[in-house]
């Protein structure tokens, strides 16, 4: 919620700078972002009740004396004589009617009101909308205005639970279902209570007879009302947060001094009925509650101060909660307020010692860990996938509300999204893919959710990159050879996957194997793994979108001493665009006293697709640098 | 030809594979924790209301219990855990204090955007006890704190809001940018949530902590893009060794 500097200041004697008030804030607990003199304070959604100007202000009474300057009509108040039957008591326990009719003149918005539509550069709607909504952002209760001319001659509050269409004032036509809080005016429904109201009793310019209504509602017949039918209304994320169940009478006090600034009333009255007796909640007053849950001494004096500040009273042994604030009704919400008070950073530490009886597992020494530690030996690279599935069997959890209607189920396997990472790596030309993911799969049979932990792996193209693995591409005996220690029957478990559905032209085998955890032996925990766990302050570089150029050149090397000087010549070649260099060949001919090495250089950028001739330039320079070099030679290289 | 061959033939280079960085992160705060004295326990995803929402303090009208928020199966019979706290009331029921215990693993929520997935992780901590208090709860978390980040970092306490714990803290840290950054939630259990569990209040109190891990490996691996842990690219993940 945006509410300006200009707007506290005003009522702080004190006129603490922009900063000194943020700082305060942010102890009180208000998160804010500060931008033109205006905070953007994000409220936890307790907090209902700091939801306006008057709300921050009764927070920071705590560190400034607050001279509240609002002017509120003083006299007596006339009846209203209104027809209103009210048929939901527990969902609206107190309601107030003002009837105002004006003379035709309205002047020009001045005061707090103009100030109000300037400072935030807002909307005019119409004079007692205006005052309606500037009315919210300085107490935080919500009002609704109808033109009285339109209304009927009854008002009825009712729960409908049947469909209909209702034009908002917002131009909008929502179409209400299920159970919904509405006001009808004789037959005619115009208003989704707390939400937002009917564009045929709105108020307009010419309205010179307003009725205003003021109510409190449960915020469970508000909360996600305004979601559910995508209507922003500010009405209602406060009625979802709770107001202050006793403020009407002088909400429309002031709604009527603002109307009698900018216009002569001919005639007000007023209406108001609690259906319920609201009741202070009171909490017992005892420090030493207060001082052990927060760890302090704080005198009896300090704790009588923070909490009048806060608006509490004490009555001999009990503290009266404010009826703004709904969320205190403990020892350790009062002992939040003066953790607050004091500030949390000021709060010292004491030291404390865990003293657990239980016995504490190391986890990088799990059966799990363990089977992680095998794979990545062995190249293999985990990854993470959501759990959600088009795929479904009588098996299946379904998703009642899924983000994707074409993924609504649970999925029962590991695999298929294990295929998908396998297709998604081979279109980014990937020519050796190995990967695992282990993770709880959920099923539903015999009236019982079911759980398994398990472990898909999959694997397709060349072992690996070195020039042993290069040439050899994965098969089923690969797996099997890394398996068959930890696995009984460990053939009988590797599937190979069709590429037949897959929409790929790559052909290499794919080969799979899912299983449950348990199906590993643990002889497995014995296993010994020089592999390092890595650095959780490890950079990572962006990876590039744009398509990889491979390069690969063969030379031919009459001694193992030029070896090391190639390596080195083109393990050292800079260049932003070479993203990977490795010998993916190496080969002896002792016959021709020979020996083969290649190289495969992969190059990509991270602003463009590279070109033929991009990635020529920079192979040039490279066979010109290692033909240079005695004994070297590419063999078929035309110059 | 020359036959010094053993030291000149290139080096086979191993081809290692990689920890996914969630799980690597999630393991080696769950290690620096278990060091504290904290004891891992384990639950389902799959959870009930009683649960994930009832059990600590969650009302049913709480925005969080919303469709829009919480993915529910089964014409809401279950849901898919909104966090890890569930795994705590289990293990509140199941034993006695002093307790000391912490899970992580996946929760979901029904967010997806730039920067919220509906899937993620986190570690929550718990620590049940006679007189544990938020002066202690402040010892837990800096030692956390500079385990994670070393021991020069800048932090704060925010008064937050969690219907778990009360008082409820946020706890930012100062980058090198100058800017604060949240990096966990923390408080004092909730007397209504101990009682819920069968643990008297009046004798016990403790103290919680919350991590959301794909923040922590944003900020500790410069990721800037929530999404890139979960693409499965090759080219992102094989970089972690």
């Amino acid at each position: 919620m945006k509410i300006a500097y200009k707007h506290l200041i005003k009522h702080l004697p004190q006129k603490p700078s922009i900063d000194d008030l943020s700082d305060k804030l942010f102890q009180l607990g208000h998160e804010h972002e500060i931008q033109n003199d205006i905070y953007d304070i994000e409220f936890t959604p307790n907090r209902g009740d700091c939801l306006s100007v008057n709300g921050i202000l009764r927070d920071i009474n705590v560190f400034y004396d607050v001279h509240l300057n609002q002017d509120k009509y003083q006299d007596n108040l006339k009846k209203l004589d209104i027809n209103f039957v009210n048929e939901c008591k527990d969902d609206c326990t107190n309601v107030a009617f003002l009837k105002i009719e004006i003379e035709d003149h309205i002047k020009e918005y001045k005061d707090d009101l103009e100030d109000y539509f300037d400072i935030f550069d807002a909307k005019k709607i119409n004079f007692f909308t205006d005052i309606s909504n500037y009315l919210a952002y300085e107490t935080g209760q919500p009002t609704h205005c109808y033109d009285f001319s339109t209304l009927g001659k009854s008002i009825h509050l009712k729960e409908i639970n049947h469909d209909v269409e209702f034009e908002t004032l917002i131009d909008k036509k929502i179409h209400l279902s299920g159970d919904n809080l509405v006001f009808f005016s004789d037959s005619e429904l115009i208003n989704l209570a707390g939400v937002v109201g009917g564009v045929y009793n709105s108020c307009s310019d010419r309205t010179r007879s307003v009725l205003v209504e003021c109510a409190y509602f449960n915020p469970e017949k508000i909360i996600g009302k305004s979601l559910k039918y995508n209507i922003k209304s500010d009405a209602a994320y406060k009625f979802e947060r709770g107001v202050d169940p006793k403020c009407h009478e002088q909400v429309l006090r002031r709604f009527i001094n603002l109307v009698e600034l900018h216009s002569t009333i001919k005639s007000v009255q007023y209406f108001s009925k609690q259906y319920k007796n609201f009741t202070n909640i009171t909490v017992p007053y005892d420090l030493n509650i207060i001082n052990k849950i927060i760890g302090l001494e704080i005198t009896d004096t300090k704790y009588q101060e923070f909490l009048k500040k806060l608006g509490f009273d004490i009555h001999e042994n009990e503290i009266i909660v404010p009826s703004y604030r709904s969320d205190i009704s403990s020892q350790n919400d009062l002992a939040e307020e003066i953790a607050r008070c004091i500030g949390y950073d000021l709060i010292p530490v004491k030291p404390i010692k865990i003293n657990n009886k239980h016995r504490v597992e190391n986890p990088h020494k799990s059966i799990e860990f363990k089977i992680k530690q095998l794979l990545i030996d062995y190249g293999f690279n985990e990854v993470i996938n959501f759990p959600f599935s088009s795929n479904s069997s009588k098996k299946s959890i379904e998703i009642d509300n899924p983000i994707d209607s074409n993924k609504s189920f649970l999925r029962l396997d590991i695999l298929n999204s294990l295929v998908e990472n396998l297709i998604f790596n081979e279109r980014r030309q990937q020519d050796s893919i190995k990967l695992f993911e282990i993770s709880d799969i959920y099923n539903f049979k015999n009236n019982t959710v079911g759980k398994s932990r398990k472990i898909g792996i999959i694997a397709s193209g060349t072992i690996g990159k070195n020039y042993r693995d290069f040439s050899k591409k994965i098969d089923k005996n690969y797996l099997s050879l890394i398996l068959n220690d930890y696995i009984d029957d460990i053939d009988s478990k590797i599937t190979k996957v069709s590429r037949q559905k897959l929409d790929t032209k790559i052909k290499s085998d794919i080969f799979a194997i899912e299983i449950e955890l348990n199906d590993f032996n643990k002889s497995i925990l014995e296993r010994h793994s020089t592999l390092q766990i890595p650095s959780t302050d490890y950079q990572f570089e962006k990876v590039s979108d744009f398509p990889k150029i491979f390069r690969d050149l063969s030379f031919s090397i009459n001694s193992y001493e030029n070896i090391e000087s190639l390596q080195k010549l083109i393990f050292e070649f800079k260049s932003k665009y070479l993203k990977d260099v490795f010998i993916f060949d190496f080969f002896e001919n002792s016959r021709e006293e020979k020996i083969k090495i290649g190289f495969r250089f992969v190059f990509q950028s991270h602003e463009k697709t590279l070109t033929d001739g991009d990635v020529n330039d920079l192979i040039s320079g490279i066979i010109q640098s290692s033909i240079k070099m005695e004994g070297v030679e590419i063999p078929g290289l035309e110059i | 030809m020359s036959s010094n061959k053993d030291i000149k033939i290139p080096d086979l280079h191993k081809d290692i594979g990689s920890y996914h960085p969630i799980n690597n992160m999630k393991d080696s705060i769950m290690d620096l924790l278990t060091k504290h004295g904290f004891e891992i326990v384990e639950g389902p995803e799959v959870e009930t209301e009683k649960y994930n929402f009832d059990m600590l303090n969650i009302k049913k009208s709480h925005p969080a219990r919303q469709m829009h928020d919480t993915f529910y199966l089964r014409n809401k019979e279950n849901l898919l855990r909104t966090h890890t706290s569930p795994v705590q009331i289990r293990g509140m029921l199941e034993k006695k204090p002093p307790l000391a215990f912490i899970s992580g693993g996946k929760v979901y929520r029904k967010d997806d955007d730039a920067t919220h997935l509906p899937m993620f992780h986190q570690i929550e901590g718990m620590y049940i006890d006679q007189d544990v208090n938020f002066s202690n709860l402040k010892d837990i978390i800096y030692k956390i704190i500079f385990d994670l980040f070393g021991k020069e970092v800048k932090l704060r306490f925010r008064p937050s809001y969690f219907p778990f714990t009360e008082p409820s803290a946020e706890v930012d840290i100062l980058s090198k940018d100058g800017e604060w950054l949240e990096v966990l939630g923390c408080g004092i259990v909730n007397p209504v949530v101990l009682e819920n569990c069968d643990l008297d209040s009046n004798v016990y109190s403790g103290l919680a902590f919350g991590l959301g891990i794909e923040r922590i490996a944003m900020l500790k691996h410069g990721v800037n893009d929530i999404r890139d842990f979960y693409k499965s690219n090759l080219d992102f993940l094989s970089q972690l060794k």
